[in-house]
């Protein structure tokens, strides 16, 4: 964490750091940067890290499928659709930052729902992998007729957000952020003894006493509030929510969810970190979007996983 | 006692099947008929999975299905025929998530609940297992493991769906024969279905019995001749 705070392109040493916690100085740019850009950029990166890993761990438990996660099931497109109506729109009020996080909590929301219906009616695990695919091959399609039918400015503005990055949250943005962030974990450790039995599959869990349309609700809910706003201060992130839990699963060898839960906070949180750091030493030489870092590391990682299940 | 009275059964309120009035004392029951004859339905039906079309069917004199969804489990176990393939659950974690009914709401396992995990392995002879993982299990164990499952469950009816469909010769007599023990010695109801008539016949268990020509399941006692079942159930 503290190797992030001093990374990026100003050089800060450990006194202006302390001396801009302890003493703030509006007139020091260097005091400033703590606060607008180091301090905020580094909490972004562990809540995003922790709350997609959580996300994706729970989808992959809720669907029985290690391969899920909000990105590939289309939850991050749902957000993003929505996201682009509501800037393309052009109306003020909806592209303001509480109309873009609005936005992107229904469009997550929505997504997880027809996720979920068509869980329930197709029967191979692979199946509603491709689906989800398939509405995110689909929703960049419309994004890119709404792109090409909107004005300059609006334009301009979409594609800002749409490069996504760590760095675009402020300081008075955080509370959304923990608060989502709050819900997420809330959220999941109420449904530990549920996750549990789900690891059997819903029809065992169903005979074991697991209210299933209640707790499917309530994950579906949980990874939107997540997935939503963390997409839209920062832009899709893929593969994060992918890959953790399943890291955690191999390295602790367990199904006890409340491990599983604390460790993909925890390992989500240092991974997309250690990302952003990585980002920070690049910038100098090529600005390379977080996105593109996770995927890098992630596509392969899932690629091994497949494998080693194939096997 | 299971009593069932004027009970049919079948999917979505069609009709399948009118079950005789049973009466039965705890024990060992083997679902017998043709395939899709409609034992499945029924040990759904038994097990409150699906409603009943009409009638009903009582547990020491409680209706199956005013139990309420988390009450269910407690009284009733229901193994299907395929056992979830799991990473990373070892043997022991798979019994404690079948005292899952009894827990709390976080699941914790209070001492009465281990107590139960270890009289299961112990009961089904399976304490050499315990640290394994599920998914590294022959056939054989694993269907010992989701018997255990139920013990630990303390369900007074246990319902299999075709226990002994994917086991070799010498682990279906296995299985046979430790369902017969234990349904003597540990006064449960465990009903199965199999397609292993001799099997069965040899085993000195009870016969459910689901004719498909006369749409009726009806209860044939141990003893009952193999020509008499054949000729109920297969003709």
């Amino acid at each position: 964490m503290l190797w992030h705070l001093f990374s990026g392109p100003i050089q800060i040493d450990g006194e202006t750091f302390f001396s801009a916690i302890t003493n703030f100085d509006s007139q020091q740019l260097s005091h400033n940067v703590v606060w607008e850009l180091r301090i905020p950029r580094m909490i972004t990166a562990l809540i995003a890290g922790a709350g997609l890993s959580i996300a994706g761990l729970l989808m992959q438990t809720l669907f029985n499928n290690p391969l899920a996660g909000p990105y590939v099931l289309g939850i991050n497109s749902g957000a993003s659709l929505f996201v682009a109506f509501a800037i393309m729109a052009g109306i003020p009020m909806l592209s303001s930052d509480l109309g873009i996080i609005a936005n992107a909590l229904i469009g997550a929301f929505l997504f997880g729902l027809i996720i979920v219906f068509f869980s329930s009616v197709v029967r191979q695990q692979i199946s509603l992998l491709l689906i989800g695919l398939m509405l995110g091959s689909f929703t960049s399609a419309i994004v890119s007729v709404l792109q090409s039918a909107s004005g300059l400015q609006e334009l301009k503005l979409f594609t800002l957000w749409a490069l996504g990055s760590l760095q675009a949250v402020t300081l008075e943005q955080l509370p959304i952020l923990f608060a989502s962030f709050g819900v997420t974990v809330l959220g999941a450790f109420l449904v530990v003894k549920p996750l549990n039995l789900l690891v059997l599959g819903t029809s065992e869990a169903a005979l074991l006493g697991v209210r299933i349309k209640r707790v499917r609700l309530l994950i579906i809910l949980v990874t939107a509030v997540i997935t939503g706003v963390v997409t839209a201060f920062c832009g899709p992130i893929a593969f994060v929510g992918l890959a953790v839990p399943n890291l955690i699963r191999i390295v602790m060898k367990t199904q006890n969810h409340s491990y599983l839960i604390l460790g993909s906070l925890l390992t989500g949180a240092i991974f997309l970190l250690i990302c952003d750091i990585t980002i920070q030493y690049l910038e100098s030489l090529f600005a390379l979007p977080i996105n593109a870092l996770t995927s890098l590391i992630g596509a392969p990682f899932v690629i091994l996983l497949v494998l080693r299940r194939l096997r | 006692m299971i009593t069932t009275k004027g009970l049919h059964i079948g999917y979505k309120q069609q009709k399948l099947i009118k079950v005789e009035d049973l009466q039965l004392s705890a024990g060992v029951y083997i679902l017998i008929g043709k395939n899709g004859s409609g034992k499945s339905t029924f040990l759904k039906t038994l097990t409150g999975t699906i409603p009943a079309v009409s009638g009903k069917i009582e547990l020491n004199g409680t209706s199956i299905h005013a139990l309420s969804e988390s009450e269910r489990p407690k009284h009733i176990a229901f193994v299907s025929t395929q056992f979830p393939v799991v990473d990373f659950l070892k043997v022991s974690e798979y019994l404690a998530l079948g005292r899952s009914p009894h827990t709390a709401f976080f699941g914790k396992l209070q001492p009465r609940d281990k107590e139960m995990v270890q009289n299961a392995l112990r009961t089904l002879d399976i304490e050499h297992l315990s640290e394994r993982f599920t998914n590294e299990l022959s056939d054989g164990e694993r269907q010992m493991v989701v018997i255990a499952r139920t013990f630990a469950q303390g369900t007074d009816i246990i319902a299999l769906d075709e226990p002994t469909a994917f086991l070799d010769y010498q682990n279906k007599s296995e299985i046979v024969e430790k369902l017969m023990e234990l349904g003597q010695s540990h006064g449960k109801f465990i009903i199965l279905s199999s397609h292993d008539l001799d099997q069965s016949i040899a085993s000195g268990a009870d016969f459910l019995i689901v004719d498909r020509k006369e749409k009726t399941l009806s209860h044939a006692p141990a003893g009952t001749s193999k020509q008499n079942i054949i000729e109920r159930a297969f003709s």
